[in-house]
């Protein structure tokens, strides 16, 4: 026991030792805090390295001493990370909250200790938290719209949800709902369970089929899964010209497959990872959002004037608009690319909504690897 | 018996009380530890609002152990746990006003919903005689769905007043309300654990024959213990939706992992009769100190999950390591092995007859003849349940959809989805069989996956040995698990759980956040070509449940696992490596899991964080569906099979539905429930 003690007590120490010396270094620098939930996902994972590369940027690198620690999914451990960020001196604290009504009371707390607390992807519904998303019903409802113009009102669908029971998902399939409720041509003829998941996508995706086959499928509304769809199909035999029109998520993948067939300068597509003019719509809840309220945060702490909602706009990218970047630098994306070389991004399921015009400083390399572009 | 004689009068008469204690005195001390190293570090002196938010932030993670202490004390195993709590936060956040009566009726409320979800359980655990295990299961999809109907999406609102009471000031600058509900708490528990009935929970959970025999009333007690703890979850759900002041319908699901940590950190054994609420309380504050020992140290967000799996394993070592424990006595056994070897004396040295026992001649003629099927009567009846509740959901999918049981294709779909749990029951199986459980399967599938496919990146050359290397890893890490279990004596819940996070945490380091690789076509066409028909994943899950069923019922290891389920002692005694074949159950449980992980990429095309997360709760209960005692030494791969093929036929059938979430949770659980319900225990 008494070692443990020991051992404990001599990690502590240089916990300590290295703690203080990056602070004695800038005394001026914001202490920034970063509250992630789960952290073993591909979209969390991509969002934390962005954050990283914002904070490593030439603009914020002087100015911002940020630390990440990871909360798991569990709300009540969330709650309290916060409450010790807030007691370790904390300026602003950027979370990626696990409930968006769980934290109310915490974040209440912090604010009353003039704690800035800036959420991003999801949201915060206690009013004095700042929040980052995009609107979720218009997430919903505008590939739903695509989809009923694409089927020109009629046919057989099949919805893929997210996490049952979250705010996102269920304004999300409420709002697709609604606008597929106006045409009673169409029929929603099985509806799954995807939890936001490729992996899991394709499980839901084969269950389905064993009783509904793809000749009464006409269409399909995911929230994640259409780069699997497609993938599916061409397993089936479906040819390339004949693939059903999929309203749903922003991966890599699936946006190299709405590309047209053929498309030039593709380097290392294989298998189903390659451009198969697939008739897509491709929406995203952007990982920069993460960044972006970074930035935020030190902004309100320079004494600015930010909205307490920055509504993110929704990135839509359509089979007109598809478009493959070369390197995937800031510039390149700001001249309307939105697609990356399956060379680069082995991963089709890499969320490929990273560009921003808010955040120069993040570009391909800040969601790979945490490297700002400047 | 006559050296515990000696060392009992050689020592002071306080040792044996302090030595039943154990669990909980070190468990104090490491919270201790911990607390004056956070703080040490923290800047200022310890404050008040810093004593409130410490008292509060962990007061429902110890209302949620100490009912779960309850139920393990009776020597069983409660799944229910998080999503009791997170009705009972639905309930009151819907429909709580902000009248005092209101407030004071619904906290009633919430302690009547617990004690009911309890009563339900208890119920079906003590008068039906089934494996708590299962019916806290089904208890969680249907309380589950139940939530969601009541509240579909986080809102709703709980009373200002509420919060406040609850996790407010008890005494403005002086004490903290939840310190005052917790010490209620441990009130509650100590009048009940020096009660008769308190004596009963642990005489029952310590040997229910003999309680029985000794007058006590089993099954009531074990009822009313189910009922109490339910009592404490409603408690947990109060508190929790004082503390959020609003309500969430997934708020408790994530904690019943760490319910079942804080239980173990607080010195209660898995398995029963030992052990007590208040080392739960104190579980429950180490668990939740990590969070701030993790932000002082700044510990980076992808080694946060091995700190924390370290911290957990030091912990419970902490607790267990002295002279009588395990690496003590394998020392010990070494030694002396050494010693003897060095005198000529081993057990092999010494001359010997090779055994020739007298069999008594058989009587002239043919015995009576016995039919198989009254020999395979027991073995049959815990088999048969799992493959009826399967025929009935094929029957329901055909009335339902009307083209499934003339269709290849939907068997083909079935056995392909079926592969995956059939592979991790074998695995999770065995371990069960021996009486643990390994809960490193999500990330050991998670990190095999993502390895093999970073190294392969789609080239058939590359998995011509990858492949192979990563089932060895999976293998070898499961050893570890093993290893840990056997020389440390750690409790598998524990060791694997550890596992868990490390893995996680290597496979985060491993691709950086972001998985690159990607299967190779012969990985592909291995779970989505066509061979001969079906896919050749079908072929190979023909293959592995033959292997499956020699390995676990002819062969000498498969006998051991059995023997060790049975007892561990009886086991030893009769010449059985207890310590060799729990390593190699939990490296064949490494070993599946890896596999999985393997076939998940080939089925996706690529690995991603997260694709074993959902095959943890869904392997345990296929295993336990199928008939397999979750306590060990009885179950048979079969059966476990004919799980398999009834929960994933059911998902299937359910998936192809447009039901809601919550109906289809209630429907999954119902039929749990009555599948198994042939399964009860007949009374001995």
């Amino acid at each position: 026991m008494r070692w443990i003690s020991t051992a404990f007590v001599a990690a502590m120490g240089l916990g300590l030792f290295a703690a203080q010396h990056p602070a004695e270094a800038a005394q001026q620098k914001y202490k920034i805090f970063l509250s992630m939930s789960y952290i073993g996902n591909d979209w969390q994972a991509e969002a934390a390295n962005m954050v990283k590369a914002m904070a490593a940027s030439k603009d914020y690198r002087d100015k911002v001493d940020l630390k990440v620690q990871v909360a798991g999914p569990n709300a009540t451990r969330q709650i309290q990370q916060i409450n010790a960020m807030v007691q370790q001196g904390a300026q602003a604290i950027v979370v990626y909250p696990i409930s968006p009504t769980a934290l109310n009371e915490v974040v209440r707390n912090a604010c009353a200790r003039h704690v800035v607390i800036i959420a991003y992807d999801a949201e915060i519904t206690e009013p004095c938290a700042y929040n980052v998303h995009i609107d979720q019903l218009e997430a919903g409802r505008v590939p739903a719209e695509w989809l009923v113009k694409k089927l020109d009102g009629k046919g057989n669908i099949v919805v893929i949800t997210g996490v049952p029971g979250t705010s996102v998902d269920t304004q999300r399939t409420a709002a697709a709902k609604a606008v597929f409720a106006k045409y009673p041509g169409i029929h929603i003829i099985s509806e799954g369970v995807g939890m936001w998941s490729q992996a899991v996508a394709r499980t839901v995706l084969t269950k389905i089929l064993t009783t509904h086959p793809w000749n009464e499928i006409s269409g399909f509304w995911v929230q994640v899964g259409c780069y699997t769809i497609a993938s599916m199909e061409k397993e089936a035999g479906i040819p390339d010209n004949q693939l059903k029109p999929c309203a749903g998520e922003g991966s890599n993948g699936h946006r190299i497959q709405m590309l047209a067939i053929g498309a030039p300068g593709v380097e290392g597509a294989h298998g189903t990872y390659r451009p198969m003019g697939e008739p897509s719509i491709s929406y995203a809840s952007p990982p920069y959002s993460g960044a972006l309220a970074l930035k935020l945060a030190v902004d309100v702490l320079e004494g600015q004037q930010v909205p307490k909602f920055t509504k993110l706009p929704l990135p839509i990218v359509t089979n007109e608009t598809v478009k493959l970047c070369k390197e995937g630098t800031w510039q390149e994306m700001e001249q309307g690319c939105n697609v990356f070389q399956p060379a680069i991004i082995s991963n089709p399921g890499w969320f490929a909504s990273i560009y921003s015009a808010e955040t120069p400083e993040t570009g391909l390399q800040a969601a790979l690897n945490g490297k700002p572009e400047r | 018996m006559s050296t515990i004689a000696v060392a009992a009068r050689g020592r002071a008469p306080w040792r044996p009380r302090l030595g039943r204690h154990r669990g909980l005195i070190v468990a104090c001390i490491v919270f201790l530890v911990l607390f004056f190293a956070v703080d040490l570090i923290t800047p200022g002196a310890f404050s008040y609002f810093e004593l409130h938010f410490m008292s509060a932030g962990g007061a429902t993670l110890a209302l949620a152990a100490m009912g779960q202490t309850i139920v393990i004390l009776t020597g069983g195993f409660d799944l229910s746990t998080g999503a009791v709590i997170s009705l009972v936060n639905v309930v009151l956040a819907t429909s709580m006003g902000t009248s005092a009566f209101s407030q004071v009726a619904f906290f009633w409320a919430a302690i009547l919903i617990g004690a009911l979800a309890g009563a339900f359980n208890g119920f079906f655990v003590a008068f039906v005689r089934m494996q708590s295990i299962v019916v806290t299961l089904a208890t969680m999809f249907i309380v589950q769905g139940l939530t969601l109907l009541v509240l579909e999406k986080p809102g709703g609102t709980i009373a200002p007043g509420f919060t406040a009471f609850f996790s407010g000031d008890a005494i403005p600058h002086l004490l903290p309300a939840p310190v005052v509900v917790l010490v209620v708490a441990a009130v509650v528990w100590l009048l009940v654990k020096n009660s008769r009935f308190g004596v009963g929970i642990y005489a029952v959970g310590s040997d229910e024959e003999a309680a029985f025999a000794a007058g006590i009333r089993a099954r009531v007690v074990k009822f009313w213990a189910y009922v109490l703890s339910g009592i404490f979850y409603g408690a947990a759900g109060a508190f929790i939706s004082a503390q959020t002041g609003s309500g969430d319908p997934l708020v408790g699901q994530p904690m019943l992992l760490e319910v079942f940590v804080a239980v173990v950190l607080g010195g209660t054994l898995l398995g029963g009769g030992r052990g007590g609420c208040i080392g739960s309380i104190v579980g429950s504050y180490i668990l939740m100190i990590i969070v701030n020992i993790l932000l002082v140290l700044n510990v980076s967000a992808y080694f946060s999950s091995v700190a924390e799996g370290a911290i957990l394993l030091l912990a419970v070592l902490a607790a267990s390591l002295n002279r009588r424990s395990p690496i003590a006595f394998y020392i010990r056994l070494a030694r002396d092995k050494l010693a003897a070897r060095a005198r000529g004396a081993l057990a092999s040295a010494h001359p010997s007859h090779g055994a020739a026992p007298q069999l008594p001649t058989p009587p002239a003629g043919k015995p009576a003849a016995v039919s198989w099927f009254a020999r395979h009567r027991e073995g049959l009846g815990m088999i048969v349940p799992a493959y009826v509740g399967f025929v009935i959901v094929l029957l329901a999918s055909q009335a339902v959809f009307g083209n499934t049981l003339t269709n290849p294709g939907y068997f083909d779909s079935l056995l392909v989805l079926s592969s995956f749990l059939a592979i991790l029951a074998l695995g999770q199986g065995a371990a069960i069989l021996t009486g643990g459980l390994d809960l490193s399967v999500p990330w050991m599938i998670g990190f095999i996956g993502i390895l093999t496919a970073g190294l392969i990146r789609g080239s058939d050359a590359v998995a011509l040995w990858a492949v192979p290397l990563g089932l060895v890893l999976g293998a070898a890490l499961g050893a570890v698990n093993g290893l840990g279990i056997v020389l440390l004596g750690l409790p598998p819940i524990v060791m694997t759980l550890a596992m868990n996070g490390i893995l996680q945490g290597a496979a985060l380091l491993y691709c950086n956040g972001t998985p690159s690789g990607f299967a190779s076509s012969a990985q592909r066409w291995f779970m989505t070509g066509h061979f001969a028909g079906p896919r050749p994943v079908v072929w190979f899950l023909a293959a592995f449940v033959i292997f499956s069923v020699v390995l676990l019922n002819r062969t000498v290891f498969g006998r051991r696992i059995y023997a060790v389920g049975n007892s561990p002692l009886v086991a030893r005694l009769s010449a059985v490596g207890v310590g060799g074949t729990l390593i190699g159950v939990y490296a064949l449980s490494g070993f599946c899991s890896a596999l999985v992980g393997v076939l998940l990429s080939g089925f996706s095309g690529q690995a991603s964080l997260g694709m074993g997360d959902d095959y943890l709760l869904p392997s345990i209960a296929v295993v336990v569906v199928g008939g397999t005692l979750i306590t060990g030494g009885r179950g048979h791969y079969i059966g476990m099979l004919g799980g398999v093929l009834l929960l994933t036929a059911l998902s299937t059938l359910l998936e192809g539905t447009t039901l809601p979430s919550a109906t289809r949770d209630i429907i999954f659980g119902l039929v749990l429930l009555g599948a198994v319900l042939a399964l009860r225990e007949k009374r001995a």
